[in-house]
């Protein structure tokens, strides 16, 4: 059983192509990693997945349906939602407001109320600040927004690009650790790290990206005890 | 010196009709702080507001101030019309696309609308009387535009702050990509914008059509008037609109007691071009 399948995805910006027929699957449930170099078209992969950017071959498929040529608000819609790189607050409205706007799936509105608890419960800091515009947190409290926001869609299938990016070290632990809180109540997760070496600890699943292409994939304790992905990407 | 009650007067004259130089101005900022378009159909969209309360009024027997909420409905409508047919297509393209895009729906309203109802000046005669405080006369009809302006503003703060598709609307106005991943159907989102903007303008036309004659050309001078109260309050800020609006309202009623009225606009313009040197952002600031 694949909640997400991803098959043969081509695209790229204007002439350049980035990604070059990549396919991966995700199982529900799991959480997978999908690692690689500055470059190698992680985030271009994400976006073309959520049709930020056009697909130019290959198929998205989801719980089964073809949903490739769905608009982005379509997809989050469906329970498909991606926190993009570099957090993308709504940066002139408040915390709550924030998490508000992250609720508009009908299946979210429903569980509003429920969700705002158990986000709040799970970054307490966001309450404090709910009526704060969400551009005056810290970065770190933006991060923290970011995935709350997320969360607020009540995802079937979660994906993250980067969440660690720019957060202290021990802030990177705190998000890891909600991460893998978010695993063990079940929801299916895609993450797109920098910090390889944490990512694959916590995946069972991972996929190495390199130049638009999936080089390696295993399961993530594997994956982790590969010459390759050791030498280029743990700097062991 | 001309005598202080008469200067008083033209100075509340003035700031009563600026309110609607507000809320005309207040449509064209919308616009801008969504989707980042100048609509260059702005004045002819205010001219078709003054039209439709006149046809209402005068072919229906219509009361104007019932006439304006089925006026406003129908800038909604048009509003929604010309964000799908000249808007959407070319929204991401360069600037210049959209302002060209609008710019000919500003030519096809111009043009069509001599053709229908020629450039003969038409007039709502219609009065409410004088209101009369010690020595001052307000027109009724301007008291009560200066109000209804003030209610379309409040109207419109309470829906995007209070509502949740108005939520969306700021959403989308600040971080398009990320509003469409949440979730928020941004193209709908877009023409609503739109639509709620030409609202607002057709919303001033009908109130100025209340005041003043008027004919097809009428509207571009209110789009002027619009352009210098968005650098006076800061492009893509409704409060800002309100503000600088007031602020040449107050203008308009204060040159005229010490200069022939055809200073006016030569100080308006030369207030522009100012601001735009040593404020460039507007007395607000851009949001």
């Amino acid at each position: 059983m694949v909640i997400l399948e991803v098959e043969n995805l081509a695209s790229g910006y204007g002439e350049v192509q980035i990604l070059w027929g990549v396919s991966l699957q995700l199982q529900p449930g799991q959480l997978t990693t999908l690692v690689g170099s500055n470059g190698a078209g992680k985030t271009t992969l994400l976006r073309t997945v959520m049709r930020l950017i056009r697909p130019w071959e290959g198929r998205v498929l989801f719980d089964g349906r073809d949903v490739t040529n769905l608009p982005p608000h379509a997809k989050a819609e469906m329970g498909l939602v991606l926190i993009p790189e570099g957090r993308q607050l709504f940066t002139e409205m408040t915390v709550e407001e924030n998490l508000e706007m992250g609720a508009i799936p009908s299946r979210a509105r429903i569980h509003f109320q429920r969700n705002l608890e158990w986000v709040y419960e799970l970054f307490p800091r966001l309450k404090e600040r709910r009526t704060q515009k969400a551009g005056t947190l810290s970065g770190g409290e933006q991060q923290m927004l970011a995935i709350a926001r997320g969360l607020m869609a009540d995802p079937v299938v979660l994906m993250l690009d980067e969440p660690s990016l720019g957060l202290a070290p021990l802030l990177v632990i705190n998000l890891f650790d909600v991460i893998r809180r978010l695993k063990e109540e079940g929801l299916t997760m895609l993450l797109v790290e920098q910090n390889v070496h944490l990512a694959l600890a916590i995946s069972d699943y991972a996929y190495v990206l390199s130049e638009g292409r999936i080089e390696i994939e295993g399961e993530a304790a594997t994956v982790r005890q590969m010459d390759q992905v050791r030498q280029a990407y743990l700097g062991l | 010196m001309p005598p202080p009650d008469v200067i008083l007067a033209s100075v509340l004259d003035g700031l009563l009709l600026g309110f609607v130089y507000g809320l005309a101005a207040m449509g064209l900022t919308l616009i801008w702080g969504v989707m980042e378009v100048i609509n260059l159909a702005h004045g002819p969209v205010i001219t078709l507001g003054m039209f439709g309360l006149f046809f209402l009024f005068q072919e229906l027997g219509l009361h104007p101030y019932l006439a304006l909420p089925l006026v406003v409905v129908g800038g909604l409508l048009l509003g929604l019309l010309i964000y799908g047919v000249a808007v959407h297509r070319v929204l991401d393209a360069p600037h210049l696309s959209t302002l060209l895009a609008t710019f000919s729906v500003n030519m096809m309203i111009i043009g069509l609308g001599t053709a229908a109802f020629t450039t003969t000046p038409r007039n709502v005669d219609f009065s409410l009387g004088a209101v009369e405080i010690g020595p001052l006369r307000l027109l009724g009809t301007r008291v009560v535009a200066a109000l209804a302006a003030v209610l379309f503003t409040l109207a419109l703060y309470a829906f995007l702050y209070r509502t949740r598709t108005g939520k969306m609307v700021r959403a989308v106005a600040n971080n398009r990509a990320a509003a469409e991943l949440m979730g928020i159907p941004s193209t709908r989102i877009l023409a609503l914008s739109f639509g709620i903007g030409t609202l607002l303008a057709t919303g001033a036309g009908g109130l100025i059509a209340t005041l003043f004659p008027f004919n097809i050309f009428t509207g571009g001078v209110y789009e002027l008037k619009s352009f210098v109260i968005c650098v006076l309050g800061g492009l893509g800020n409704p409060t800002g609109a309100l503000l600088g609006g007031i602020i040449l309202g107050f203008i308009e009623g204060f040159i005229p007691p010490f200069l022939p009225v055809g200073w006016t606009p030569v100080i308006e313009f030369v207030l522009f071009v100012v601001i735009l040197l040593i404020r460039p952002s507007g007395l607000l600031g851009a949001r």
